[in-house]
Order: C-alpha cells, then structure tokens, then sequence
C-alpha cells in the first residue's frame, strides 16, 4: 500500500511507513480509491518534483526538462483520478527526467569549464 | 543508513542552491564569464525560456526589480512559486510535512508547460513587441 502521507510504497502488512512513519492502519481512508474523480482523500501527496522539473527546464536542458513537467502533470492528474500507483509510477519518471536535465546540465557545465581551461593554457603558452 | 545518505544527499542539494544564490550575488553573469553560457543559444542562436534568468536573478538579489524584469520576465514570475515549492519540499524532507499546499490540478500544470514554450518561441520572433522578451531588450525602450 502507499502511504497516505508521503507516497511511500509500503507492504500491505506494514503499520508504519517506511519513509515517514506515519501509522499506516490508522490511516486508511474511509472511503476507498476509485478511479471516479475529484475524491482525493486528505492528506494523500505523492512527490510530483514539479519545481525540479521547473528549474531543469529553465536551468539545465530544455528538451530533458519537459518531459519532467509532463510526468508532473501526470502525477496530479492521475492522483486527482485516484490512481496513487499510477502517480507513483509518474513520480519516479519525473525525478528520472529532472535526474537526466540536470545530468546532462552538469556535463555541459563541466565541458564548458575544461574548454576555457584549454583556452587559458594555450594562451599562455603562446605568449 | 539509507536515511542517513538521503538526508546528506538533501543538504548537499540546499547547499548547492545557497551557493549559486551567493555566487550570482557577488558575480555578475553578464560580464564575469564564469557562468556557463546558454548550451540552447550557444548551439543555436536562439533564446530559450530560460536565456536572461541568471542576470535575472544577479539582478533581484541586487534590488532591481526592473532590470530583471527585462533579463527575463518568467523568471521574475515563477520564481516566488519556486521559492515556496522549494522551501517545501525541503521541510517535507526533513519533517515528512511540507507547507500547506492547494492542490495543483494538471491542466495548470500543463498551461505552465505552454506557457513556458510559448514564451520561449515569442522571444525569438523579429516583431514588435515580441521582441522586446529577449533578454534586456526591454532596458531600451
């Protein structure tokens, strides 16, 4: 089960969560999930890293941080559908596509670094 | 153990962004040339929705609100959402409950991606007053 406080994917024996340790029986909804609409119950949050994937898309790499607004787009969508491993499964791609911008951000920072390194030496090596 | 190595991996993250806050404070990334260029701009000659956003925030950190504003006005615009969102998720990390948060239904989430190409694609179109989002063009009105 996931937990109704952090999203954690817990077994379904569990009493805590494994993440956050909230009482895992005592919070079960009393209404069950169903895939009907707009019910969500309170307190339910799964990480949708929206911010990350904002600041990848503006910071590190264009074309790696949309797809990272749209699987946070997912996330709520499908939790809002009451779908919590479907928003689970759409978390994890968003951290994996930020994890990726910022990935390929860094390298580009990295290269950029070595070049003006190169650039600096051959031109003292030339004076 | 696993937590530990999480909650390090969580405060090397705070410190990075305390570190590029002081950086762009001190260093200014339209004259120091020690932050990397624009790959998108560099590559192609474009502005990308993010182009400006560094002397955007050089330039808030400074106090001045309408410099940034011509550096990069989405940057200006998200950026008190990023702050809260990242003080957030911060606290979630650390005491498993983040700030209160109205839900965000997608569609806002995907106008937001819009949004963002959109204005991406507009400042780089040669008409008046598109032109006038590139970064700085708005300093010579």
């Amino acid at each position: 089960m996931f937990c109704t406080q952090c999203g954690a994917n817990n077994a379904d024996t569990a009493a805590v969560c494994v993440q956050c340790g909230r009482n895992l029986q005592a919070a079960t909804p009393a209404v069950p999930l169903q895939a009907t609409g707009v019910v969500l119950p309170p307190g339910v949050t799964v990480q949708n890293y929206l911010v990350f994937a904002i600041l990848a898309t503006v910071f590190c790499c264009l074309p790696a941080g949309i797809p990272a607004i749209v699987y946070a787009a997912q996330v709520n969508g499908k939790l809002q559908a009451g779908d919590l491993a479907g928003a689970q499964a759409a978390s994890n791609n968003a951290k994996m596509w930020c994890l990726i911008s910022l990935g390929l951000g860094l390298g580009i920072i990295v290269l950029y670094v070595i070049l003006i390194m190169v650039g600096v030496l051959s031109g003292i090596h030339r004076h | 153990m696993l937590t530990i190595s999480k909650n390090r991996l969580q405060a090397l993250t705070l410190a990075a962004f305390a570190g590029a806050a002081v950086m762009l404070r001190v260093f200014d990334p339209a004259t120091s040339g020690i932050f990397p260029p624009c790959p998108v701009h560099y590559l192609t000659g474009w502005y990308c929705p993010g182009c400006g956003s560094l002397r955007a925030i050089h330039q808030l950190l400074h106090g001045n609100l309408r410099v940034a504003w011509a550096m990069n006005p989405l940057t200006v615009v998200l950026l008190p959402f990023l702050a809260y969102g990242l003080a957030s998720f911060s606290l979630f990390e650390i005491r498993g409950r983040g700030l209160p948060q109205p839900f965000l239904r997608a569609v806002w989430i995907r106008a937001l991606c819009a949004a963002i190409i959109l204005f991406g694609i507009a400042r780089n179109l040669p008409l008046h007053p598109f032109d006038l989002l590139a970064p700085g063009m708005m300093l010579h009105l």
